[in-house]
């Protein structure tokens, strides 16, 4: 049975056809061309398909898309300028295939919301949830550092 | 998006340009066929074999056909229809589209449920059932060689590879391939010698798990094909498919856009075949996307078992080396005979020894399918020749690094095969990591229940040979330059690579660059992105073509009569009467090889070698035996580095990877070969927590002199020496010696018992 | 994933009254359920969910009383929790990851009974009591009443509403594990601790529900079967040794 629900998405208001079963992430790919968040694991357990739901970060694939209603949405698509996080991962390479990016760029701003000067044993517990296969994890611990003070600059 | 200014002096090699396509990457916008969809296309998803061994008795799909929406279910005989002898494989052509007769692993593809929404495709699966006649099953490498229970009834080599037709037709062995070498008289050898050592060493099936899954897509008409695919092979694809059809090559069109990490696993045919013929038998396009654990039933690396002999003299020199190593391929060979083969040959490691022997054999077992992984078959051999190294260091009394040194095979000298050695800096390498670990310094190994212990190891690797690279570098008419080539950007940042050797050649910025990506339509052939080939063939390649572009364009200039400096769009101007046009030049670079001869020796095996080591400082808790690696040091001989940042991610990179191989990862079988841990909940892949506190990635000062502007391969180097190391630490730690992978903190507490 | 129809009850009686249908089950954060459907483990007809109902205040009068709807994540932040109760906040800490103790709720992580989890054996431990409802109406029990065996509460269609935790008092508490793989996984072992009056040891992962244990001696009675993290013999030894420095965590918290 499918029915419509209403949530804001990256600022919009916006409405879409979902059924129970659907995930967050099928549903922003199907019907809004959203492909930042990807199921990769399917566990929760490597990231990859990390979406805020109202200004927190959860595992768009084992959330349901019906629970949306009404919620702001926001995924990596959201801004128009590269922020301080990005340009950081950008300039310390810590980036690879690129799979898993979106996912640490997103929980990067969670972090440094927290904390805005986080040591390295913040930075690896906060993230511990995030996998990199290409192992960009010095690179990664780097950007985040350099992030941290550039906004602390800002 | 900003542009850098195109024309530049500023040399392009050695600058550590970001990648190219970082802005993609970091907003989530880079394209994976992980996302493709297209009009009117049906998913599948697979019914998998529950038996390790078995003759498919029946297999019932009626009930998976009936359920609402879902659009046809396909098994081996609809395949035949299309392809009637459809057997794969880039060794040998023994792997069916879908199962035949026999199923030979714990979830080999038997059918597929084909529906445009893939929920309903995945509970129809549900209902697809099989009956199988089981048969003995072999899963253990050493057992395979003289088990009864046979996994192929004949062997069925490719006819492309001269080096295995003579295996053709030949029944009841699981042995797919054996390589022997033998230089000067071992046995002699060992009699004379004043210590003889042997050890056993073992590693582990382990799978590569990319954050992309295995994905493909394919789309066709009546006499064409378009197969989407996140392939590090896209040339091969193109050359097997049409194989399968009988069609002409330019009647298939491959493309590849990133690859969400590839490792290996994303080599030569793993879903393409399935879905074109599903595409043709639909008239649809078919996506196949695999799930996390399907991964796992698909293709992953080799176990195996080494048992290396040495003598070594009265004053430390090792006179002779027996290797025998016997690696477990799973149930269909893929790239395994060249992993016997190619990497088998460097079996007796960097090492200056007179007397040679290697047997290195290729086993079918009922497990899933081993073949390409990072190291290629050389992170086993390292394993064991390491520790192998260390224990006979110990036990002669000598520093383990000293012994090395006493042996180490140096420039100029020939390695088992006979190749002279050029360009490797072994040397340099262990050097340097003497330095880096302050070997030479004593160091504390810990007071109460916590021991400290530190390792090293080194490595190295001959680059496959003989391999195939073409680019085509096209300048347009406003001087930008576009590069073609068919080598796949899984994140190591060849695009990125491939850019800045144009770039130099052209005196343009690497990142005014553009590089297209692999479309068999456009881009020429390449052997294939593996192995850390692409970097010495594919750069070489696209150096030739941009200088050919150059050549052409001065050629212009001179046959215009214009100045030697005219800027290229008045070329064009003039050539024209407009700013249109375009200049390409191509390139294309097989290195020199000679084939080994019966005793498996050539002067000439490789290209170039890759030489990688690492230092290990690590702590273990006695009490409970769990190991915490504190400092981890990789060196690497690179050549010259195109650009000295990717280089140190791709050190870093594969050591952790294999410091995860190490350490965590194992695929657990049980008795009927039943993998018990296929999701990345159970099979723990290393996370932030699990990094040592300070790694350390240096290359040493090297030229690889045949290389693109002395540049060579890196993306393997760094999984060489990390497994030895740590075993090497744990050893100096607490004096215990493991010889098995993974290293568990069980196995260490059990020996401090 | 099989398909399902979802229910938001706005009340706590709407909500048992679902549950008492046919094929029913509650939905809290959802991370451990959304794991077993799309794994076919759990083929539920009707899902309940649970986050209309405000279950979701932490309130500390003396006692802390946390609804059983609160994010663990939540949980990990209050200042209350923090001040009064800091081994719960530090044990939140490594407890699976951000992204999940943001959804995650801890009545959903008392109901799941996986053995592995971390708040189970710790709140036995310091003495929780949970309040359930159900047709049958309202009843309170110890946490450690909860777990009948691996994955088996012993709730009868009854919901978790609140969990009461008594203040810590003179308690001291520390909650330890470890894992035989990466550093994030499931434990082969965990143990907590709360030293007071009456000492309460419970261990948990190595066995099929959290377990309380009289002292170390009893470590050797356990029913203990090995599998990826360890065999039975290994575990029991990381029993022993966990115990002995949680005890010695636990003496030195200042809490």
């Amino acid at each position: 049975m499918r029915r419509e629900i209403h949530f804001r998405l990256n600022g919009e208001a916006v409405s879409a056809q979902v059924a129970p079963h659907e995930s967050l992430v099928e549903v922003l790919q199907e019907s809004f061309g959203l492909y930042g968040a990807r199921e990769s694991c399917g566990q929760g357990l490597c990231g990859c398909c990390t979406v805020l739901v109202n200004g927190r970060a959860v595992s768009g694939c084992l959330y349901l898309a019906t629970l949306a209603e009404g919620f702001e949405i926001q995924t990596i698509e959201n801004g128009k300028e590269l922020d301080a996080v990005q340009q950081a991962f950008i300039e310390t390479g810590g980036l690879q295939c690129g799979f898993c990016t979106p996912g640490f760029v997103l929980m990067t701003r969670q972090l440094l919301d927290e904390h805005p000067d986080p040591d390295d044993d913040t930075i690896r517990h906060y993230l511990s949830g995030n996998l990199c296969r290409c192992a960009a994890y010095p690179e990664i611990i780097e950007a985040v550092k350099l992030a941290a003070r550039t906004r602390r600059k800002a | 998006m900003k542009r850098a200014t195109q024309s530049t002096e500023t040399p392009q090699i050695g600058r550590s340009v970001p990648r190219l396509e970082s802005w993609l990457k970091v907003t989530g916008r880079a394209e994976y066929v992980h996302n493709l969809r297209l009009p009117g296309m049906l998913y599948g998803r697979i019914f998998r074999s529950t038996v390790a061994h078995g003759r498919i008795k029946r297999v019932d799909v009626a009930a998976a056909q009936a359920v609402p929406g879902v659009y046809r279910v396909i098994t081996s005989k609809e395949v035949r229809e299309i392809v009637p002898e459809p057997y794969y494989g880039p060794a040998f052509h023994d792997q069916p589209i879908l199962a035949i007769d026999k199923v030979r692993h714990v979830g080999e593809p038997v059918a597929v449920v084909l529906a445009s929404d893939p929920h309903v495709a995945e509970e129809a699966v549900h209902l697809v059932t099989a009956e199988y006649e089981e048969l003995p099953a072999v899963y253990d490498e050493v057992e395979a060689m003289s088990s009864k229970a046979i996994v192929h009834d004949a062997l069925k080599p490719a006819g492309t590879f001269p080096d295995l037709k003579h295996l053709k037709g030949r029944t009841n062995t699981n042995v797919a391939l054996d390589f022997h070498l033998r230089r000067g008289n071992p046995e002699t050898a060992f009699k004379g010698a004043h210590r003889v050592f042997e050890h056993r060493f073992r590693t582990q099936q382990v799978m590569h798990t990319p954050l992309e899954p295995l994905v493909s897509v394919a789309e066709s008409t009546e006499s064409s094909l378009t197969i989407h695919t996140a392939s590090q092979s896209p040339s091969f694809v193109r050359i097997e498919v049409a194989r399968l059809l009988g069609w002409p090559e330019n009647r298939i069109r491959v493309r590849v856009p990133f690859l969400g990490g590839g490792f290996g696993a994303k080599l030569y045919i793993k879903l393409e075949a399935l879905v074109s013929v599903l595409s043709l038998l639909t008239k649809r396009p078919v996506k196949i996307s695999l799930t996390m654990e399907e991964q796992f039933f698909t293709i992953t690396k080799h176990a195996s078992t080494f048992r290396i002999k040495s003598g070594v003299s009265q004053d430390g020199r090792i006179v002779a080396r027996e290797c025998e190593v016997w690696w477990n391929g799973g149930a269909y060979a893929d790239i395994g005979p060249r992993v016997t083969q190619k990497s088998g040959f460097t079996a007796p490691g960097p090492y200056d020894i007179e007397h040679v022997a290697i047997d290195s054999y290729a086993l079918y077992t009922n497990l899933p399918p081993a073949g390409a992984l990072r190291g290629f078959g050389i992170p086993q051999l390292v394993w064991a020749y390491e520790g192998h190294t260390d224990m006979m260091a110990r036990e002669l009394g000598i520093d383990p690094i000293e012994f090395r040194r006493k042996n180490l095979l140096r420039d100029g000298r020939p390695q088992a095969t006979g190749t002279v050695m050029r360009d490797a800096a072994i040397e340099k390498v262990l050097e340097r990591l003497e330095v880096l670990m302050d070997w030479k310094s004593r160091h504390d190994k810990g007071t109460g229940t916590i021991k400290k212990g530190r390792g090293i190891a080194i490595g190295f690797k001959a680059c496959v040979s003989p391999t195939t690279s073409l680019a085509a570098v096209n300048v347009n008419a406003d001087g930008s330059c576009i590069v073609y080539c068919s080598t796949a950007d899984m994140g190591q940042g060849s695009d990125t690579a491939m850019a800045q050797i144009a770039g130099e050649v052209l005196h343009l910025a690497a990142e005014s660059v553009t590089v297209v990506h692999s479309d068999t339509d456009v881009t020429p052939y390449d052997m294939a992105t593996l192995g850390s080939r692409s970097l010495f063939h594919m750069g070489n390649a696209v150096k030739l073509a941009a200088e050919d572009a150059l050549k052409k364009l001065n050629q212009l200039r001179s046959e215009l009569q214009l100045p030697a400096d005219c800027p290229v769009p008045d070329i064009f101007k003039k050539k024209y009467g407009m700013q249109a046009g375009n200049v390409i030049g191509t390139g294309s670079y097989i290195p020199t090889y000679k084939s080994p001869d019966a005793n498996g020796l050539t002067d000439n095996a490789t290209p170039f070698w890759m030489v990688g080591g690492s230092g290990v400082e690590l702590e273990v808790d006695t009490e409970t035996g769990r190991v915490r690696v504190t400092r981890l040091v990789n060196v690497a001989d690179v050549g010259t580095p195109i650009n000295p940042r990717i280089v140190e991610t791709q050190l870093s990179g594969a050591a952790i990877m294999q410091l995860g191989f190490t350490l965590h990862e194992k695929m657990e079988f049980d008795a009927q070969g039943q993998l018990r841990n296929a999701s990345l909940a159970e099979y723990k892949i290393p996370g932030l927590l699990d990094l040592p506190e300070i790694i350390t990635n240096e290359a040493v000062v090297a030229e690889q002199r045949t290389g693109p502007f002395g540049g060579k391969g890196v993306g393997e180097t760094g999984t060489f020496g990390v497994s030895p190391a740590i075993a090497n630490a744990i050893h100096d730690a607490v004096g215990v010696r493991l010889t098995e992978l993974p290293l568990k903190p069980e196995d260490v507490w059990e020996k401090l018992r | 994933m099989a398909p399902f129809e979802l229910a938001e009850p706005a009340s706590l009686a709407e909500a048992v009254s679902l549950l008492d249908l046919e094929g029913a089950r509650p939905l809290s954060g959802g991370t451990a359920l959304m794991l077993m459907m799309k794994a076919g483990v759990l083929r539920p007809a009707r899902l309940v969910s649970l986050r209309r109902l405000g279950l979701d205040r932490i309130e500390a009068n003396g006692s802390l009383q946390i609804g059983a709807m609160t994010s663990l994540r939540s949980l990990e932040r209050s200042e209350t929790v923090r001040k009064g109760w800091p081994v719960i906040a530090r044990a939140l800490r490594t407890l699976s990851n951000v992204r999940v103790r943001n959804v995650a709720t801890v009545g959903g992580a008392l109901a799941h009974a996986d053995p592995h989890m971390d708040l189970p054996p710790l709140l036995a431990a310091l003495g929780a009591r949970v309040t359930v409802e159900g047709s049958n109406g309202r009843r309170t029990l110890p946490v450690e009443d909860l777990y009948a065996g691996y994955l088996e509460n012993t709730l009868r269609k009854e919901l978790i509403t609140r969990v009461e935790i008594p203040a810590m008092g003179k308690r001291r508490a520390a909650y330890l594990k470890c894992t035989t793989r990466s550093a994030d996984n499931w434990p082969a072992v965990g143990v907590a601790v709360v030293l007071g009056d009456e000492d309460r040891i419970f261990v948990s992962a190595a066995t099929d529900r959290p377990t309380r244990l009289a002292d170390e001696a009893a470590i050797a009675d356990l029913k203990i079967e090995g599998d990826l993290h360890g065999s039975a013999d290994y575990k029991k030894h990381l029993l022993r040794v966990y115990l002995r420095r949680a005890i010695d965590e636990a003496r030195n918290a200042v809490h």
